[in-house]
């Protein structure tokens, strides 16, 4: 009898099960990560760098080594890793509570150095883990925990748009904005992770994939909704796109 | 091949690394310790090596600890703000169980302060700057000879026991060029096998994960017990300490780096006269040389500790002699001579001769 593993692969683990909320966007994006380092044939030589927040649980479904990170320094974690290992592949998966609020200058600095490594954020507009607080990621009137009236913009700024940061960045090879809230965009972030990693075995330089997923729980959506509010809300603001692809250009050449 | 150098001690520190085998050294620029990433910069590419430099400490420290993932062993050099800024990430490094070797050029705190050389930093680097129930390594050389003679020792420590290792090293002493004899270049931690706990992939070993958290209460309790074992060992086998004609001595003298390398002479001047003053140099801060108080002989009559801070180490020193003799401090930092000079150190000393 065929096995899921016979199926996927070793790299997704299926004796555990997720500590995901049912309808989490981490699901998808765990799952499409395994696939990518799992197609690629580079489980063996693979290390994640996790943040703190629920992503940081994504290396359990996953048998690769893993480091978890404090505090959003995954990035640089992953640079000095990348220094000792330069023939590993190493990638950071952060939410946008880890990468772009307490690391965002970790991330930028990263992706300006050019070195070969990636980094997924998964942007669900909110801290998850901690309880729905305001991300710098939510948008203009969003309510959570700490903007009751929803975001004000002028008292909280503006929702933070971080590949356009770095699109001006040399050392960008490949940088994208994804989601997953369905089936046809899911296939279209498959292909944006595997290009990601692509990069980096290619040692093309920085690769870098955000994800636009819906948090249900710290949204207090059903599912659903959740994923309503995603797809049209959260999209309207982070338009999904592939900013940069060094791949292209390297087989054009 | 041997070879005497005349270099800034900050200099010395860089090329007695590079020589027992540190390949990477992550940096920001900080006065005093900035010399070490020049020199490193321009030295470590001639070896294979190479100075790594980041956006600010946060980022060096996490970037040390990234690549001590890989079994390799790597390098910072700061002072007292930087290394405040370290401090998330010793504290990750030592729940990890991470080798490294750290410089600590410390100047004048707390806050900015003044960039002039101090041992302000005793307290930050002997209980742990971060959180949590940690010990760090901390040697405290007095020149740039003792500098190089214990970069191998270090390098054993830190990968025997896993851990972060400190040198402090007040900023006089840092900025001081003197000779220094270096000895054959030997890459000391290649004689350690990390194959057992290094992350670098399923292809050598079953998965590995570094959680320096916890996912239960039994777990965590584990890994503090674990901690607290190695701290345990460390302070029973590796203090370090000089002394001097304390056998008979009236009053000893106590104090660490450039304070404890001027002891020498003001021992010897007070011998000279036929006062019986020793001196007792710790060389290991953290673990604490306990041992070289616990045989005090009772000619003891005082104790002088004196400090380049407002009184850190003291603490410790009173801990050791529990109250065996009493402990008297005389210490100076800041202004443009940031330290006690012999003079006022043979003053103090002369009064507890009088029984003062
Ligand atoms: S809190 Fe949100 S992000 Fe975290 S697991 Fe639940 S749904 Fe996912």
């Amino acid at each position: 009898m065929q096995t899921l593993a016979d199926y996927y692969g070793k790299t997704l683990k299926f004796d555990k099960l997720f500590s995901y909320c049912p309808g989490c966007g981490h699901g998808i994006v765990t799952r499409l990560v395994a696939e990518a380092i799992e197609g690629l044939g580079i489980r063996e030589k693979t290390v994640s760098v996790v943040g703190i927040g629920c992503g940081g649980f994504s290396h359990h479904y996953m048998d690769i080594d893993a480091i978890e990170a404090m505090h959003g320094r995954s990035p640089a974690v992953a640079v000095g890793y990348k220094l000792g290992m330069p023939d590993n592949i190493v990638y950071t998966y952060q939410g946008d509570g880890d990468m772009s609020a307490i690391g965002l200058a970790e991330l930028l600095h990263a992706a300006n150095r050019g070195m070969p490594i990636t980094c997924i954020m998964v942007n669900n507009s909110l801290f998850g883990m901690t309880g729905g607080q305001m991300s710098p990621t939510s948008l203009a009137g969003q309510v959570t925990a700490t903007t009751g009236k929803g975001r004000d913009v002028h008292l909280h700024g503006f929702p933070l748009l971080v590949p356009e940061l770095m699109r001006a960045m040399n050392g960008v090879a490949y940088l994208a904005r994804e989601t997953v809230v369905t089936p046809k965009t899911i296939t279209k972030a498959a292909k944006s992770i595997r290009n990601a990693f692509a990069c980096q075995i290619d040692k093309l330089g920085f690769s870098y994939v955000e994800v636009i997923v819906p948090c249900p729980t710290g949204l207090k959506k059903k599912v659903e909704d959740a994923y309503a509010w995603s797809a049209n809300e959260a999209l309207d603001y982070f338009k999904p796109q592939v900013f940069i692809n060094k791949l292209e250009q390297s087989n054009e050449a | 091949m041997r070879e005497t150098l005349f270099l800034k001690n900050t200099e010395a520190f860089a090329e007695s690394m590079i020589r027992c085998g540190v390949r990477c050294h992550f940096a920001y620029p900080i006065t005093p310790a900035s010399d070490v990433m020049k020199y490193s910069s321009a030295r470590l590419p001639q070896c294979g090596g190479r100075m790594v430099q980041m956006e600010s400490e946060l980022a060096v420290a996490n970037a040390l600890a990234g690549y001590a993932c890989t079994g390799k062993l790597g390098a910072t050099s700061t002072s007292g703000p930087g290394m405040s800024l370290m401090q998330e990430t010793i504290s990750f490094m030592a729940a990890g169980e991470l080798p490294c070797i750290m410089l600590d050029a410390m100047r004048v705190g707390p806050g900015d302060g003044d960039i002039v050389g101090a041992q302000s930093n005793y307290h930050q680097a002997t209980r742990g700057g971060g959180h949590g129930d940690y010990r760090v390594i901390v040697l405290a050389p007095s020149s740039g000879q003792e500098i190089a003679d214990l970069m191998p020792h270090s390098v054993r420590l830190a990968y025997t026991y896993r851990t972060p290792v400190m040198f402090v090293v007040d900023g006089v002493t840092c900025q001081m060029t003197e000779s220094t004899t270096f000895a054959e270049p030997h890459d000391y931690s290649a004689d350690f096998d990390t194959a057992g706990w290094r992350f670098t992939g399923t292809k050598e070993h079953p998965k590995r994960f570094l959680l320096t958290g916890s996912y239960t209460h039994q777990q965590g309790y584990e890994m503090n017990e674990r901690l607290r074992a190695k701290y345990a060992a460390i302070k029973e086998n590796e203090q370090k300490w000089e002394e001097a004609l304390v056998d008979d001595a009236t009053v000893v003298v106590v104090g660490f780096g450039i304070h404890g390398r001027m002891c020498k002479d003001l021992v010897a001047s007070f011998r000279e006269k036929g006062k019986k003053v020793g001196y007792i140099r710790p060389i290991t801060l953290w673990p604490f040389p306990d041992k070289a108080f616990a045989k005090l002989p009772p000619s003891v009559k005082s104790i002088l500790v004196v400090e380049m801070n407002h009184g850190q180490m003291i603490d410790d020193v009173r801990l050791a002699v529990n109250g065996k003799a009493p402990v008297h401090f005389l210490g100076k930092t800041g202004g443009d001579i940031p330290m006690c000079t012999l003079a006022d150190m043979s003053g103090m000393v002369g009064k507890l001769l009088d029984g003062e």
